[in-house]
């Protein structure tokens, strides 16, 4: 109760400061033709299934309930933690896992919402793997094949550290959509992705093109609950981010924003 | 029989405590360690059963903020899960329902995103079956995109399937309440626990208050009630205060102190009666002095003056005394005096005054008697004494006789009284001793 009394009083106390200036949001772009393109709050159309979309909306929402004005700035993946990191951005939303580098470098919020990640590959390369390894194609069993990530990503993270052990030639790429290009243009075998970002990817190529190869993952660091990253030095930032999460979980607001853009509960 | 029995045996632990207690002084406490013992037992077993109490509440605290902080959104997660496996129900309908393989695809596509959420995977259960479903409908969508018929032959299979997924969406919605129901269960059972445990601390205070005010009442204030009693009627003519045998030092200190104070009063008494005895009395003689004998004998006259009751006064005289003394001795002429007491008390009635009036001379006072009643009397003593062989230090053994002189007391003061009877004594002098004399009031005595 102390604390939560506390916590209020930071946040009654800084919300006329966040309130007063602009917050710099940065957002992980789908493909590169969303780069450099600044959107302003409530211009941005709603995309049915698109994770980019979908943290738009959420930091529209988050503006809104803090008296803000937000400028949102589609990123590469890569480059939004190190935006965060150097204050250039009050708010990251690139779908962070939580992991001990990043906590050393950014604030992280409360839980947005939960991934896993899966592999994907053209279902007659995975058939081949299976043949090949004799067993279901899943991540422990992966061998000599080639797997591309986004580049800075817990998937990138998880495969450098088993590249070796299970001889991966791993491809790293900026953005979403430079995985199924990967993929297509056969740069490489499967790609590691976060499950929710690949859906929507997916979905939209011709039936059969790719699949999902073996069982979704979340523990070793691949899946787990999403945060929006926040600079550590902004304490009253994460404090009325984190109050305005818990307002639109208890409202309902945030399950709204779900629904406008998956079939499914993301907690 | 049996009561006989019990009666009998409960004398007998009666009477052991009894003997226990007369016989030891270490059974005997000091009041104030004995409440303090008690005062400190209570609060051991009430601390206990506060401790107990204030235990159990942290629990309920606990359980309501696990109720609050876990279990609720727990609840909540099993809710979004129970959601999301219907959505995985509905998405694999849509894929029987639908004729274009693009809305087929978008379906699998979700299926497959929904099956692949950790909501899902961190539930084995669900996990298990969401990923049979994921594969049975990739596949079923694989095969219809070659042939759209088999869609038919696979849906009594698919109804099978989402059977089971109904039924999971069932179990997982009534885990999440159950999470609910344990947390109420435990919280109601420790509020029932720490309802015992209040009643049991609330008895417990009542019957510590009871036994304080049985243990005040029988080990102080009633022993107090009774040691004032018996201060209230101490005094001489009753005996040593008595008490029941009481362990507590203090009353026991009291009543030992009461019964002191009793035998010092009794002693007191005593003194004051040897005082008063000595102040009376002749020291030769032991007879009353002639102070003591004018203040009884003035009492004993207006007693029956104003009764109008017979009085008769004596005074009587050894004969030839100084003869004894300068023949004898002053220890024989002391004998003489003494055994002439002796005699004396032993004679005369209990009512009658004796006093050694001074040297060999002595005054009497006859209480109911007439001045004849009290001569018939004088007579006898004046020929029994004049016979008594008076054996003195040296051995040697004297008669002596005495002169008494009477008078009639009821109509006249003390001092008038004791005058005719001096002068009824001196008539017997003069007509030759060893005589009795009567004076009669206004007249010349008479020899008898």
């Amino acid at each position: 109760m102390l604390s939560r009394l506390i916590t209020l009083c930071f946040a009654l106390l800084f919300a006329s400061g966040v309130a007063a200036r602009d917050l710099q949001v940065a957002l992980g772009a789908q493909d590169a033709s969303q780069l450099d393109q600044r959107v302003e709050v409530n211009k941005a159309v709603v995309q049915p299934g698109s994770v980019s979309s979908f943290n738009e909306a959420l930091a529209r929402e988050i503006c809104r309930r803090v008296g803000a004005h937000c400028v949102i700035t589609p990123m590469r993946f890569a480059e939004i933690l190190p935006g965060v990191e150097a204050g250039q951005f009050e708010m990251g939303f690139g779908n962070f896992l939580r992991s001990p580098d990043r906590e050393k470098r950014v604030a992280f919020s409360e839980a947005i919402w939960r991934s896993s990640s899966r592999l994907v590959a053209k279902p007659q390369v995975a058939e081949r793997l299976a043949q090949r390894i004799k067993q279901e194609v899943t991540l422990d069993s992966l061998r000599q094949v080639r797997v591309a990530c986004i580049e800075g990503s817990m998937q990138h993270a998880y495969l450098r550290r088993v590249a070796d052990e299970q001889a991966l030639t791993l491809v790293p790429v900026k953005t979403m959509t430079d995985l199924l290009v990967a993929l297509r243009e056969n740069k490489a075998d499967f790609t590691l992705e976060p499950m929710l970002s690949a859906y929507v990817k997916i979905a939209k190529e011709a039936p059969g093109s790719f699949e999902f190869v073996g069982p979704p993952v979340a523990d070793r660091g691949l899946g787990g609950t999403v945060h929006i990253a926040i600079p550590k030095q902004q304490e009253d930032v994460l404090l009325i981010v984190n109050q305005a999460i818990a307002a639109m979980r208890t409202d309902g607001t945030y399950q709204r924003i779900v629904r406008q853009f998956f079939p499914f509960s993301m907690d | 029989m049996g009561r006989i029995s019990v009666s009998s045996g409960n004398f007998s632990r009666s009477a052991w405590i009894d003997r226990i207690l007369t016989n030891s002084s270490q059974f005997r406490f000091r009041a104030s360690r004995a409440f303090a013992l008690l005062a400190g037992v209570f609060a051991l077993i009430f601390g206990l059963l506060l401790a107990l109490l204030a235990r159990d509440q942290q629990l309920v605290v606990e359980a309501t903020d696990r109720l609050q902080q876990q279990t609720v959104p727990e609840i909540i997660r099993f809710q979004r899960l129970a959601r999301n496996l219907e959505q995985l129900r509905q998405e694999g309908e849509r894929i029987f329902a639908v004729n274009s393989p693009e809305a087929r695809q978008q379906a699998v596509f979700v299926v497959t995103l929904v099956a692949s959420h950790p909501s899902i995977i961190e539930h084995p259960q669900s996990a298990a079956l969401a990923r049979e479903t994921e594969r049975f409908l990739v596949e079923v969508n694989r095969q219809a995109n070659e042939n759209p018929a088999m869609l038919k032959d696979k849906y009594q299979d698919w109804v099978a399937l989402a059977s089971r997924l109904s039924l999971q969406v069932d179990d997982v919605a009534i885990q999440g309440i159950n999470l609910t129901t344990a947390d109420l269960t435990s919280v109601s059972r420790l509020m029932q626990t720490s309802r015992v445990k209040l009643i049991g601390a609330l008895v417990l205070v009542g019957a510590f208050l009871l036994l304080l005010v049985f243990l005040l009442r029988k080990y102080l204030i009633r022993p107090l009630q009774k040691i004032d009693r018996q201060l209230s009627e101490l005094s001489i003519e009753r005996p040593e205060p008595e008490y029941p045998l009481t362990p507590i030092t203090e009353i026991f200190s009291i009543e030992e102190a009461s019964k002191r104070f009793h035998a010092s009063l009794v002693e007191n008494e005593h003194a004051r009666h040897e005082l008063e005895k000595l102040a009376h009395r002749d020291g030769l003689t032991g007879l009353i002095n002639r102070r003591y004998f004018m203040l009884r004998a003035e009492a004993e006259l207006l007693r029956a003056h104003r009764y109008e009751r017979s009085v008769t006064v004596g005074m009587a005289d050894l004969d030839f005394f100084k003869r004894i003394n300068d023949t004898y001795g002053h220890a024989a002429g002391d004998v003489v005096l003494k055994t002439f007491a002796q005699m004396l008390l032993d004679s005369v009635r209990q009512t009658d005054l004796v006093c050694r009036y001074g040297g060999e001379e002595f005054a009497f006072v006859f209480p109911e008697s007439t001045v004849e009643e009290a001569r018939m009397l004088a007579e006898r003593f004046r020929q029994r004494f004049s016979e008594y062989d008076i054996r003195l230090p040296d051995g040697g053994v004297v008669r002596i006789t005495l002169s008494i002189g009477l008078a009639d007391a009821s109509r006249c003061p003390l001092e008038v009284a004791l005058r005719h009877a001096d002068d009824a004594l001196y008539e017997a002098k003069h007509q030759g001793r060893n005589r009795v004399m009567i004076a009669a009031e206004d007249q010349p005595t008479s020899p008898v």
